[in-house]
């Protein structure tokens, strides 16, 4: 043990739109955990709270803590948040001539129905888009234009550009300005005069230009992008120098890194100038967290799904890969910005299960009761039954030893809520009721899984399954069962992953450079683009204090088969730079790649093959946390037996008489089987007849289905 | 039955669909399938009947219903597990001959219990023009390769000649291979799917649940016709080509809970391939039909029980074979969604309790321009121009319409950024954004239509062609509803530049050099410095428009989609040079109007 | 019991009235739109430049209030096609 004056920590904190978590890392691989409430819109003061209830346990001050502190990792929903409730800076946007309505028509249709369900799609006459982030009185065009080679066809109007600049901060009164025409990402020259342009007639003003935020094609999504960070982007820079200052006030003199929507970290001061790349990136981390512990355990297929309270979200790990969104949106604002592909819909504890009054077909979600008033068994004002409701009526919670005993749940109104809502609608009794709706839940997700695995080109049977958040561990054995995964994991840090996550990141700068070359390319034309991007990364990782035997450069290129519209990035597998086997290569990982996510027959080579985007990831690796291991002994439980008491096996499809165990009384090697629950401080683990459960040496729950 | 099992057979059913739909899109990788969103998927019952429809275009719901019907009557007793028919005749049962249906049986130990068809807009189908739309076609068989029901795999094994010959007879052979694949793979899909479902819930509880699913579709969409007012209401759509003009009437009756669509009274078929035959014009009242009354009820067939349609035989909505139809999408059969569309409104307008779920028409006419030729790259670019499926929202009781808001026919549908259309095709755009005035003026206005112009840039043959068809420029389309205008019409110009005009930066019509001439219908260059400029119609306005909020008025006005003589003329609302509300002039303006309105009534017959 | 035809124009049965000032558009018995003033707008007219088709022959015509002046439906019509006809069974 080391002395605790010498010890130093790792502290992460993810900002959630609920909680906020902290994982602190000690050099003695001790892990501490603490939670607080978010506080929107001034989450820093979360942040701080929460890291002091990681160090009250500790027995150290918040100032002990972080004095120690020698790196703070950090992921925020301030980005989401400002946009959300529109709470960002008054933005104006200047655009080519003649295409000043570009962002507020979001390529026709798209922008009314992208991001609704299915359900609201059917429905049309109750569609509209979502409020603009920039008023189209604030958007100017002026003259210039670019053509499709790069090329000049229109010289930059710069007296106009000057009078659009005076207009929009004096008469419209923008505090920042997007900028974004129509080609700029293969010639960014008149993008770059208008934003010293700006500098010179209102400095102060907050300027994006879209060749720097989203060098690519697609003059909506890109522009688009360019308005989110401009609209967000004060608020972003300002809440990180604030954190930092609050940081310094108690103590804390080291570095601080932020987390990426693509599952990178970035200096909090190169972090500021790209408030899209912080969109989302709490559940990108999430997947992070899964990825570090599915190559600890040596699964590269990972499923992690996440429920809490509200929703439940997905992402899938691929041969250790990770995948990016095609199509991100915030609120419902399209960009492009490299994302971890994360799918949510709306169902967690809190929704609220009813029947549909017209079609009587019985429902989870995706209304929510949320933290307030929350389930009825709470007892916090909740009178709709919530998923929750229905797990305590199935046996799956005890209600004398919720969150510890703290309280008690309300087992009549649950009974009463779930009769009223579900049982006597349909003629049912409320346990059968309850099984119904368990029954629907798993069905729900076992659909999305597949909906997001298909649109992969994935079988989830290769799959191994991570279940995080307080509700998935009632379901995952069910729903994994379903799915026919490998096994289901539930990791014993399931509670904070996403500030788990955020310490088994890398820091990672992605550059792409959109050129068309027809395949297969010259290996000198295509070394000579990435060769380009390689002398920023590795200026920037130096500058970074990154030496360059922790520098990573990863290639990859986007290609697609002329005439057809999926573009696909696939990863150089070959040695850099080039040589004409390596791009040979690329080519037949993109044509193997394309017809796994695409399906056989889905090629289409007598049209030729061409890239169209080099991308480079420039990581720089940080050290991993080396988690606690414990040698696994026997197999019987018996130590965490608590008891026995009715609960719902799917498998003979009603109640049986389950055994309780005590999570934190098993040791590893213990095996559990179904008819059982597992009792986490967090969750609640389910288990149905042929379902094994296993803690392994990390202390997490591995469970099987007997074959 | 189990409601439980019942709830998770149809979240499953619907998932299928949508399963099949994302495999149809990943394999085919065109345009006009991934980003127009033209294509449909949908599951049917074992006689053929309509199980679960799916998002995408709406008229083919019942069609390839028919087409399925078609198949099981032209292959009684010799169809086997993995077979997968194809049927494109539009005599038969589909549109017209480039949507082209795959028809696939779904067997169950041995029994067949139900069908997945599903089709997509083929690249070509070897008709007079390309890409599948003929203005210059006389007959069906000046219309390419028709099928009225043909075994393309045979228990899971292709028929290379029948294959063969298809492709034979196309343009794009290979493209329409693609397409063809796509859908095999998405009938594939369907299939692997509902075996799943059969196998873990036996096929007698998936019938019951699928038996279940129709009745409560049924009972409701009576239910819902119950609650709306008997009566009859009206709507009338011109087709125009080239000055000949033709005219879509419908009656639609509701009596207690069964509804009426009669086309009595619409004019004779025409010569030219607006026409449509019967079952597109089933399709054609069905497709707002379903989204309009059934936004909250499983699409099937029960949906389709309650419903008669009398349409006249040798009319331009039940033309006569040889009638040409290739057109009949943008043609006929839109002119039939627009006449639903409008009394549907009309219907649930009338009501107090649903005058909320009431529109008027969205988007009523398509211009389907496929561009063609030499591209800068050194290949060939053929394409739609995709901005036909931007379309424009209605208006609605309670709000505007959207503007540039898609329509009601195919809810999902977006077009594509003008830097994919640069990238594949040797032109420029001048412009594109929202056309002013467009909108259907009303107390609630309709969603503006766009406009457009594009001239060739850097073509290596110096240009390149298109093919133009649809309803023409004459009329204006999107109905209003309760007082509300009609959206402004189509327009497509071709503007042939001066001999040596400076080329400039013209950004709109009035400033692009050169001499204009509408053009609506057939085949037409685009070279040198000619530009071509196309504006689409806005929707239908909601409401007398000098009811409308002045406020709204002048935001209108300030983002320049109401031009300041429309506000002042149409709306009566006048405008300090601030562009605020002069509420008291605002008054006398309207007072003016109605006292107009009064002055001279004309008679109408 | 007032009914609607369209949200404009109701009727009881007996007579068919303006919805906004209750003026009375005639008997039920006849199409209601024979109690309203009618006009023929020629497209440029009724919706200015942007209605402009170059083309003579096509209307948007208005059925109008006597009573109020309000606008209580449009078509758009050829000439010397029939106004269109909405109507409520009589009972």
């Amino acid at each position: 043990m080391q002395d605790s004056a010498t010890l130093s920590y790792l502290v992460a904190t993810d900002v959630g739109g609920t909680c906020t978590d902290t994982i602190v890392f000690g050099s003695d691989g001790g892990i501490h955990i603490g939670k607080a409430l978010s506080t929107p819109p001034d989450f820093a003061h979360g942040v701080l709270a929460s890291i002091e209830s990681a160090a009250t346990p500790m027995g150290l001050t918040l100032e002990d803590l972080l004095s120690r502190t020698h790196l703070f990792v950090h992921g925020s929903t301030v980005v989401d948040n400002a946009v959300l409730t529109r709470d960002g800076a008054r933005t104006g946007f200047i655009t080519t001539l003649g295409f000043e309505d570009t962002l507020h028509v979001t390529r026709g249709a798209y922008g009314r129905w992208a991001g609704l369900t299915e359900g609201q799609m059917k429905h049309p006459v109750k569609t509209d888009r979502a409020a603009p982030l920039v008023a189209r009185d604030a958007v100017v065009g002026v003259t210039e234009r670019t053509d499709c080679f790069g090329d000049e066809v229109l010289a930059l109007d710069e007296a106009s550009v000057a009078a659009a600049v005076r207009h929009l901060v004096q008469d419209k009164g923008v505090e920042a300005i997007a900028v974004s025409f129509l080609w700029s990402f293969l010639n960014p020259a008149h993008e770059a005069r208008v934003r010293e342009i700006v500098l010179r007639e209102a400095p102060g003003t907050y300027v994006t230009l879209s060749s720097d935020i989203a060098p690519v094609p697609g003059e909506y999504e890109r522009g688009s992008t360019a308005v989110i960070n401009a609209y967000a982007g004060r608020i972003t820079r300002d809440y990180l120098t604030d954190l930092a200052t609050l940081l310094a006030a108690r103590g804390y003199s080291g570095a601080t890194m932020v987390m990426q929507g693509y599952g990178g970290l970035l200096p909090a001061a190169e972090a500021a100038d790209r408030a899209v790349g912080m969109i989302e990136c709490g559940p990108a981390a999430g997947v992070i967290g899964a990825k570090f512990l599915g190559d600890l355990m040596g699964d590269g297929d990972v499923i992690a799904a996440d429920m809490g309270g509200t929703t439940f979200k997905v992402g899938v790990i691929q041969g250790g890969q990770l995948e990016y969104a095609r199509e991100p949106m915030v609120d419902r604002f399209h960009y492009i910005a490299p994302k971890i592909e994360v799918v949510s819909i709306g169902a967690g504890g809190g929704s609220i299960v009813a029947v549909d009054p017209l079609t009587r077909l019985p429902s989870v979600g995706p209304r929510s009761a949320g933290a307030r008033p929350g389930p009825v068994c709470y007892g916090l004002g909740g009178t709709e039954a919530t998923l929750t409701d229905v797990m305590l009526l199935i046996g799956y919670m005890d209600p004398d030893q919720f969150l510890g005993g703290s309280i008690t749940l309300d087992r009549a109104g649950a009974v009463a809520a779930v009769s009223r809502q579900v049982a006597e609608p349909l003629g049912l009794d409320p346990t059968a009721a309850a099984i119904g709706i368990y029954r629907i839940a798993c069905a729900q997700i076992t659909d999305l899984i597949r909906e997001i695995t298909v649109e992969r080109g994935l079988d989830p049977r290769d799959f191994v399954l991570h279940a995080f958040g307080g509700t998935c561990g009632m379901l995952a054995a069910a729903f994994g069962e379903e799915l026919s995964v490998r096994r289901v994991i539930i990791p014993y840090t399931a509670s904070v992953n996403c500030a788990f996550g955020l310490i088994s990141a890398d820091i990672a700068h992605e550059y792409t450079t959109t050129r068309t070359l027809a395949a297969p390319a010259d290996a000198s034309e295509v070394n000579a683009i990435f060769a380009q991007m390689e002398t920023k990364a590795k200026a920037q990782l130096n500058a970074e204090g990154i030496e360059p035997e922790r520098q990573r450069m990863e290639w990859s290129v986007d290609l697609r088969y002329c005439r057809q519209v999926h573009e696909v990035t696939t990863q150089v597998h070959a040695a850099t730079p080039l040589d004409t086997t390596g791009v040979a290569r690329l080519v037949d990982d993109f044509e193997a790649l394309y017809e796994r996510k695409f399906g056989k027959g889905s090629a289409y080579r007598e049209a030729g093959i061409e890239m169209t985007a080099f991308r480079l990831t420039a990581r720089g690796l940080m050290p991993r946390p080396k988690l606690p291991t414990e040698e696994e002994g026997s197999a019987d439980p018996s130590i965490a037996l608590m008891g026995q008491r009715p609960i719902l096996d799917l498998t003979i499809g009603g109640m049986a008489t389950g055994r309780i165990y005590d999570f934190t009384r098993l040791r590893p090697g213990n095996e559990v089987t179904g008819p059982a629950v597992i009792h986490t401080p967090i969750t609640t683990i389910a288990l149905h007849t042929g379902h094994r459960a296993r803690m392994d040496r990390w202390r997490n729950i591995v469970v099987t289905t007997d074959a | 039955m189990d409601p439980m099992t019942f709830s998770i057979i149809r979240h499953r059913l619907f998932r299928i669909v949508d399963e099949a739909v994302i495999t149809l899109k990943h394999v085919s990788g065109s345009a006009i399938t991934n980003e127009g969103h033209d294509l449909m998927v949908s599951l049917y019952r074992a006689d053929g009947t309509l199980l679960m429809g799916g998002v995408g275009f709406l008229h083919h719901l019942t069609s390839a219903a028919e087409a399925c019907k078609a198949i099981i009557r032209r292959f009684q007793g010799q169809i086997g597990e993995g077979d997968v028919y194809l049927l494109n005749d539009p005599y038969t049962a589909a549109l017209h001959t480039s949507d082209i249906y795959l028809v696939a049986p779904i067997h169950h130990e041995g029994r067949l219990v139900a069908w997945s068809a599903c089709f997509v807009h083929v690249t070509d189908i070897g008709a007079m023009n390309p890409g599948g739309f003929a203005p210059q076609a006389v007959d069906i068989y000046s219309e390419g390769f028709s099928s009225p029901g043909l075994k393309l795999l045979d228990r899971g094994e292709m028929r290379q000649d029948v294959l063969d010959t298809i492709l034979n007879m196309v343009r794009s052979p290979e493209m329409v291979s693609l397409d063809l694949r796509s859908m095999i793979a998405c009938c594939n899909v369907a299939r692997d799917r509902m075996g799943a479902l059969l196998t873990k819930y036996t096929a007698p509880v998936v019938d019951e649940a699928c038996a279940a699913l129709v009745e409560q579709s049924e009972q409701l969409f009576r239910a819902r016709l119950r609650a709306l007012p008997d009566g009859q209401w009206q709507s009338r759509q011109y087709l125009d080509v080239q000055g000949e003009t033709a005219r879509v009437l419908l009656t639609m009756t509701k009596t207690d809970d069964r509804l009426v669509f009669d086309f009595t009274g619409s004019d004779p078929q025409s010569r030219h391939s607006i026409n449509c035959t019967k079952w597109a014009a089933l399709g054609g009242l069905f497709a707002p039909l379903f989204p309009l009354l059934c936004y909250d009820i499983t699409w099937n067939e029960g949906v389709i029980r309650p419903v008669e349609m009398i349409a006249p035989e040798g009319s331009i909505v039940n033309c006569t074979r040889p009638a040409p139809v290739s057109v009949a999408t943008v043609g006929a059969i839109q002119s039939v969604n627009n006449a639903a569309c409008t009394t549907i409104g009309k219907m649930l307008a009338a009501s107090e309790a649903f005058r909320d779920q009431a529109t008027a028409v969205w988007h009523a006419n398509h211009f389907a321009i496929f561009k063609f030729g030499a591209n800068q790259r050194g290949g060939y670019s053929i394409g739609i121009l995709t901005e036909t499926f931007a379309g424009a929202g209605g208006a609605r009781s309670f709000a505007d319409g959207v503007d540039i808001g898609g329509e009601i026919p195919n809810p999902i549908s977006r077009m594509a950024n003008v830097e994919t259309v640069e990238g594949a095709f040797p032109i420029r755009y001048l412009f594109r954004r929202r056309a002013a005035d467009s909108g259907g003026p009303g107390q609630f206005r309709g969603g503006t239509g766009g406009e457009m112009a594009i001239v060739q840039h850097r073509a290596p043959a110096g240009g390149i062609d298109y093919v133009i068809s649809g309803k023409g420029a004459r009329h204006p389309m999107s109905e209003g509803l309760a007082g509300g205008y009609p959206g402004a019409p189509n327009k497509y110009v071709w503007v042939h530049a001066d001999a040596d005009g400076a080329p400039g930066a013209p950004d709109r019509l009035e400033t692009i050099p050169g001499k204009a001439e509408p053009v609506s219908w057939g085949v037409y260059p685009l070279r040198g410095r000619d530009a071509l400029y196309v504006r689409w119609n806005g929707g239908g306005g909601y409401g007398d428009p000098i009811a409308r909020d002045p406020n709204a008025v002048a935001s209108d006005v300030t983002s320049g989609v109401v031009s300041s003589s429309a506000a002042k003329e149409i709306y009566g609302v006048a405008l300090s040079s601030s562009g605020a509300v002069d509420d008291a002039a605002t008054s006398v303006l309207r007072a003016a109007i109605r006292s107009a309105r009064l002055a001279a009534p004309e008679a109408v017959q | 019991m007032t009914r609607y035809i369209l949200p404009t124009v109701t009727t009881d049965g007996i007579v068919c009235t303006c919805s906004a000032c209750g003026f009375d558009l005639g008997p039920a018995t006849a199409p209601w739109k024979a109690g309203a003033v009618a006009r023929d707008l020629p497209l440029a007219v009724a919706g200015g430049p942007a209605y402009d088709t170059g083309f003579a022959g096509v209307f948007v015509r208005q059925f109008i209030c006597p009573g109020c002046a309000t606008l209580l439906d449009t078509e758009t019509a050829s000439a010397g096609d029939a106004a269109l006809d909405d109507r409520l069974p009589l009972s």
